[in-house]
């Protein structure tokens, strides 16, 4: 299970990290979001990009609790053995796992398997692919 | 929690001194945000009489009560202040992401007053508000001035809005910019932030935005989305864009040509959207928005969000340049100098035009491209001609003759619909609280796209223009882009659920009407009367010489008699001044009504 971004149709209007910090923390905060849409400008253009977690398990590698599992699907924090050390945060490539407010590993499990950012994306260029 | 954040901030710059204060829930509640929230500060900190370039007037960036949220097209910034273009209130927006971000940032507004020693620019978190040296961005572009502070604050994703040399040299038609291609555009704001050596705002924030009950919030706005965003009446948004509008004007006969000597272009064609569209790269959004207009474009090496509808007219055909890659470039100088295009379009083809008429010679005709391109450098850094030319067609026309074209109304340049061809639209410029704008009243829509209303008369103009003018300063107040036609019923529903408040369409129109209102005891005060609420001699006296209005004037005495009719109705005496018994009616505010009363007393 994996998120794409057809990046050509992004619009960079961020309505799925929206979407994704509402439903996952109750409240609109793109920096409470499971994953991010870089857009800027710079001298060149501009630059766009989407972070999404790849399930490349370097979190899971570097958790010193094992407070993160994988479940064939996606990754799961047990907040009961989650210390908030940061150590995933501060592991991961794509940059989209924080710690929330109650200092705990936040970590897209792609709304287990109904993905809230896929469903508001108005382009439909956020997709799940999901694996045969 | 509401989708306020509670909390205004307010620098001066000549103290340096920055505090925080609870946000007034009661003027939200009668002017809800943005423009009529602005308006209601300006009123309360400022006598409108004053110099708009001196240290006491005020900018004020105002996110709407949906930015940060998940309601789409609605995360603009609104900026509002005492214009040096007009004298008048001013209010605009920009888009981009710099409503989001200053709630986010924890605030419902930033006022800024007082005036820097040097040239300065803030820097605002949640955290902390510091005022910053920014002599290394002096003369700057506001291209640059965005990479630099990028790079000095460390940070490629922190918002930022800027003006550019235009700005700083006190050019009456200089415009904010955020990120790089999104303006607040009209009345010059930009000269105001550089007679406050203000170069720029740069903001970031982390703080929630809430909603009362989020999971049905999320859950409307996205029924409301797919019933009343994404919906084939939009796409035009989305694929063509403003530049729809070029078609429409020029099958009306109302497209601005040669300074307005005519409505219908000949070279229009090579300007044609379809041109445009093939070097389309994609849209970009605003923060939060689902319609996505920016139309993200590469021409040559000019890479531009745009050019929209009014730029391309106002600098092609209104100065009888054709040639795209001119114009593009020409747009892409204007963003990031910082002048608005609308203005120094209009003001390109006066000075063409006394050129032609042998009036006064600026040293360039209509058509020519190779000083056309030169002009906004001049204008801008106030060059050579640049330097009368940033002042405006007004005081042109009044330093040099030629009043009868120069296209303005109380000092702001005309935009690119012609009102012989839409007569309604003739009284929505005289009427406007800040001279000729189109976000006002657009009766335009019905006279000329839907045709639904018989354009060349006054009959039922002046109640349309009031309709248009209430809708519209409610839905800028609320804080709804332009290009969202939702109706106020949808409208209440959003703010009731953002609020918690129980307020109707009906509620709306009437909260339009008060924050209408508002911008003209405003204007009174700064001394703004029935003589000021006047067009252009040219649309009185010129007919269009072809075209659908071919031979149409608007004629004079029926036009000052329906300016009559829309103060009557307004509850305005003769003129244009609120009377009391009708401000009662509106629930205006207490202070505003005292305060106008004093000013009343005193004789003015």
């Amino acid at each position: 299970m994996r998120l794409v971004l057809n990046i050509e149709e992004c619009t960079g209007c961020k309505l799925c990290e929206l979407a994704c910090s509402a439903k996952n923390e109750g409240v609109f905060n793109p920096k409470k979001a499971r994953l991010k849409i870089i857009d800027y400008y710079t001298d060149k253009g501009r630059e766009i990009t989407g972070k999404f977690c790849t399930l490349c398990k370097k979190c899971l590698e570097a958790c010193p609790t094992e407070a993160i599992t994988f479940n064939d699907e996606w990754l799961t924090v047990d907040d009961e053995l989650c210390t908030g050390c940061g150590e995933c945060v501060d592991v991961c490539p794509q940059g989209v796992i924080f710690l929330n407010d109650e200092d705990k590993s936040t970590i897209c499990n792609f709304c287990e398997g109904n993905p809230y950012c896929v469903e508001w994306c108005p382009r439909e260029c956020l997709k799940l692919e999901v694996a045969e | 929690m509401k989708s306020y954040m509670g909390k205004i901030l307010r620098v001066d710059l000549s103290s340096g001194k920055v505090i925080e204060e609870k946000t007034k829930e009661e003027w939200l509640n009668k002017y809800y945000g943005q423009k009529g929230l602005g308006i209601r500060y300006l009123l309360e900190d400022i006598e409108p009489n004053i110099n708009p370039l001196s240290s006491e007037n005020e900018v004020i960036l105002i996110p709407g009560i949906f930015a940060g949220t998940i309601v789409s097209s609605a995360g603009k910034l609104a900026i509002a202040s005492k214009s040096p273009a007009t004298g008048t209130i001013d209010d605009g927006s920009v888009g981009g992401s710099m409503g989001a971000e200053i709630k986010y940032a924890g605030y419902d507004a930033i006022i800024i007053k007082g005036k820097a020693e040097h040239l300065v620019y803030l820097y605002i978190t949640p955290d902390k508000t510091e005022v910053r040296d920014a002599k290394f961005l002096k003369g700057k572009g506001t291209h640059q001035t965005d990479f630099m502070l990028k790079k000095e604050l460390k940070d490629q994703e922190i918002k930022i809005i800027s003006i550019g040399p235009a700005g700083e040299n006190l050019v009456k038609i200089a415009c904010i910019t955020s990120e790089l291609y999104r303006q607040q555009g009209r009345g010059g704001i930009a000269a105001v932030m550089g007679s406050k050596n203000l170069k720029a705002v740069a903001v970031k924030g982390w703080k929630d935005v809430n909603a009362p009950d989020i999971s049905s919030f999320v859950k409307t706005v996205y029924e409301i989305n797919k019933k009343n965003i994404l919906i084939p009446d939009n796409s035009w948004t989305v694929s063509d864009g403003t530049l729809i509008f070029g078609d429409l004007m020029n099958d009306g006969g109302i497209l601005p040509t040669r300074n307005f000597q005519t409505g219908v272009s000949p070279i229009y064609k090579k300007l044609h959207l379809e041109i445009v569209d093939k070097r389309k790269k994609g849209n970009k959004a605003c923060f939060g928005c689902a319609l996505a207009c920016g139309n993200y474009i590469k021409i040559n090496n000019v890479t531009l969000e745009g050019p929209e509808y009014e730029t391309l007219n106002m600098a092609g055909c209104n100065c009888g340049i054709a040639d795209l890659k001119a114009i593009t470039q020409f747009n892409k100088d204007c963003d990031d100098l910082g002048l608005d295009t609308i203005s120094v379009g209009n003001i390109i083809a006066y000075a063409m035009e006394m050129r032609e008429k042998g009036i006064h010679d600026f040293g360039f005709s209509f058509g020519d491209v190779e000083n056309y391109l030169k002009l906004p450098e001049r204008i801008a850094y106030r060059k050579g001609v640049g330097n009368e030319l940033a002042e405006g067609v007004k005081f042109l026309s009044e330093k040099y003759g030629g009043k009868e074209f120069a296209m303005q109304v109380k000092g702001l340049e005309v935009p690119s619909y012609d009102p012989r061809g839409s007569w309604g639209m003739g009284l929505a410029y005289a009427t406007s609280d800040r001279g000729a704008c189109h976000m006002r009243a657009f009766p335009i829509t019905e006279e000329v796209i839907e045709k639904t209303v018989e354009p060349f008369t006054f009959e039922g103009k002046a109640k349309l223009v009031i309709d248009g003018q209430h809708y519209n300063s409610i839905k800028f107040s609320v804080g709804v882009c332009d290009l969202w036609a939702l109706d106020l019923d949808l409208l209440a529903k959003l703010l009731n659920m953002a609020t918690e408040s129980n307020v109707t369409g009906e509620d709306l129109t009437k909260g339009g009407e008060r924050i209408w209102n508002l911008g003209r005891i405003f204007n009174v005060m700064a001394g703004f009367r029935r003589k000021d609420d006047i067009l252009p001699e040219r649309f009185f006296t010129e007919p269009l010489p072809e075209g659908p209005a071919k031979g149409k004037v608007l004629p004079k005495k029926e036009f000052e008699k329906t300016l009559l009719e829309y103060y009557h109705l307004r509850g305005w005496d003769e003129e244009g001044i609120p009377f009391k018994k009708k401000l009662k009616e509106l629930e205006v505010d207490e202070g505003v009504i005292k305060k106008f009363e004093r000013y009343l007393k005193k004789g003015n």
